[in-house]
């Protein structure tokens, strides 16, 4: 069934991401200005910004950070993801500051709690890296 | 600014379908509920020169833009026709919008119609083997290799996170499912009207997307809604009971999404609530009923705290002992709501007010309603970044 997992939903802002992904590096949008993270792609709130948010980069980043809120998940709402069944979708406060939407992998679901210390893992699903997180350590 | 909308504008018609309609259209669904409008406000389509399309989006992706819209299918000659679209909060926002256009003279009738085939599209989706409608078509849109796939798989964010901060039970999430359903008990349009629920069903319920169940998450329906606006002035010639619009506001929070973390915990309300009730020059405590957006049960427990009725936190406790339910001491979602009854966005709770200030809501009826409050939320920017959008109206008789 692995073959038709929703595939990423690539566009013109998140590209540099995925491009990175694929080299298993985890990257986040910094001002040079004033060093703020983003994710997603964003102009920078603290101040005027250049055309075309010029003055951030993509940066590799901590790949670490903290589970904010999670649920598990019982039900393949696409079929393609029974064999994951029960899985985690949580969101994961970045130690940059920015909110990350992916799985926790490498644990027990009922191991998962919010505040729990997280990093990066790259898994493959469907054909694509994916940036998931794990417990740390 | 204070007293520019208060009563001004009315609503003096209504359409309402819903059921279920395998067999028509999304077009003719919204087509038909203008028309039922029109007629119920002892119009002729003649007679209305405006046009609102309202896009109902419960989480199910980007509703395609009519090649034909109802105006045309009805024969409305309307001098104006625009689309509002924004999560559940349509209706609010088209009704704001439609003010202004009476106000200048630019329409003397504006009809607002709506229309879904949610309903119709689930049992399309389930022949694939998803158990979603929520196959979401927006560009860029994140979660989906991730499994997010449903309105569940982040919605349960807000809960999680309430659970976590205010050690909000399990329990206290069914006791707003269970009110709800119980009001659902006396409204025959309801989809769960004839199957009540118990508090101990709900907590027997296997877990979908923990920390809910099934009873946690609205409906999906077949339906149209429509609604004609006018002014006071000319609403007081008409065949039915006015009902005035006291206020309206809306808040929106996508600045803040991803920055305050608070937004997992409580919705935009604040600039919505606070404009409505300074128009509506009322308090909390004026209010008859509230028919607050319900598409899952924290939500209802969020706005409880977000509005006013108990402190941000307490919201767990302040629904135990049916306090919402029928007989309870605050009327919420007398129609069953989203929850139980069908799931026209905030268009179900309008209608729903409507009836109830009209005197029309036959068993569930709140005694000498008077004033009523009705929310939208909604309008999810980028998964899990959250519904950012509120709104809410004031209506009274």
């Amino acid at each position: 069934m692995s073959s038709s997992y929703p595939k990423p939903a690539i566009d013109e802002d998140n590209k540099p991401f995925w491009d990175a992904v694929r080299n298993r590096k985890f990257v986040l949008m910094q001002c040079r200005k004033c060093g703020a993270w983003y994710w997603p792609a964003a102009y920078c709130r603290n101040h005027a910004n250049q055309p075309f948010y010029g003055s951030l980069e993509w940066r590799e980043a901590s790949g670490r950070g903290k589970v904010f809120a999670y649920n598990v998940h019982h039900r393949a709402f696409d079929p393609a993801f029974k064999t994951d069944l029960p899985y985690v979708y949580a969101l994961i406060e970045l130690e940059e500051g920015p909110m990350f939407g992916t799985n926790i992998v490498g644990c027990d679901p009922g191991d998962v709690s919010i505040g729990m210390d997280v990093e990066i893992r790259f898994i493959e699903r469907g054909g694509a890296l994916l940036p998931v997180f794990g417990p740390k350590g | 600014m204070s007293g520019a909308l208060k009563d001004k504008f009315a609503i003096v018609g209504v359409g309402l379908l819903a059921g279920r309609f395998e067999d028509r259209s999304f077009r003719t669904l919204q087509t038909e509920a203008a028309r039922l409008a029109i007629e119920d406000a002892g119009l002729a389509v003649n007679d209305v020169d405006g046009a609102i399309d309202l896009k109902i989006a419960p989480g199910a992706g980007d509703v395609p833009s009519p090649t034909d819209a109802f105006p045309r299918v009805l024969g409305l000659p309307c001098r104006m026709f625009f689309q509002v679209s924004r999560g559940g909060t349509a209706s609010i926002v088209g009704v704001l919008a439609a003010t202004k256009f009476l106000e200048l003279g630019m329409a003397n009738y504006v009809v607002l119609a709506s229309g879904t085939k949610d309903y119709s599209r689930s049992r399309v989706a389930r022949r694939t083997g998803n158990t979603s409608i929520g196959v979401m078509e927006r560009a860029g849109y994140w979660g989906k290799p991730f499994g997010d796939l449903a309105a569940m798989s982040h919605h349960t964010f807000f809960a999680a996170r309430h659970m976590h901060e205010f050690g909000t039970k399990k329990e206290q999430f069914g006791e707003i499912s269970v009110a709800i359903r119980g009001w659902a008990q006396s409204n025959p349009l309801a989809q769960f009207h004839g199957r009540p629920l118990t508090l101990s069903e709900y907590m027997d319920a296997p877990p979908l997307v923990w920390p809910y169940n099934i009873f946690d998450a609205c409906v999906v329906s077949d339906g149209g809604f429509a609604i004609v606006l006018t002014t006071a002035e000319r609403a007081k010639d008409l065949a039915r009971k006015p009902v005035y619009v006291s206020g309206a506001g809306v808040g929106e929070a996508m600045g803040q999404l991803w920055w305050d973390k608070a937004n997992y915990t409580r919705l935009a309300v604040q600039t919505a609530r606070e404009t409505a009730f300074r128009e509506a020059e009322i308090g909390l405590a004026d209010l008859d009923f509230a028919g607050l957006y319900d598409c899952f049960t924290a939500e209802v427990l969020f706005q409880l705290e977000d509005y006013g009725w108990c402190k941000k936190g307490e919201g767990g406790a302040f629904v135990e002992g049916g306090r919402i339910g029928p007989g309870g001491e605050v009327a919420i979602n007398t129609s069953g709501g989203l929850l139980s009854a069908y799931h026209l966005g905030e268009q179900t709770h309008v209608a729903e007010a409507i009836m109830q200030l009209r005197g029309e809501a036959g068993e569930r009826q709140v005694a000498n309603a008077r004033i009523g409050l009705v929310t939208g939320h909604g309008g999810e920017i980028l998964s899990p970044g959250m519904c950012s959008t509120h709104a809410c109206m004031i209506l009274s008789n």
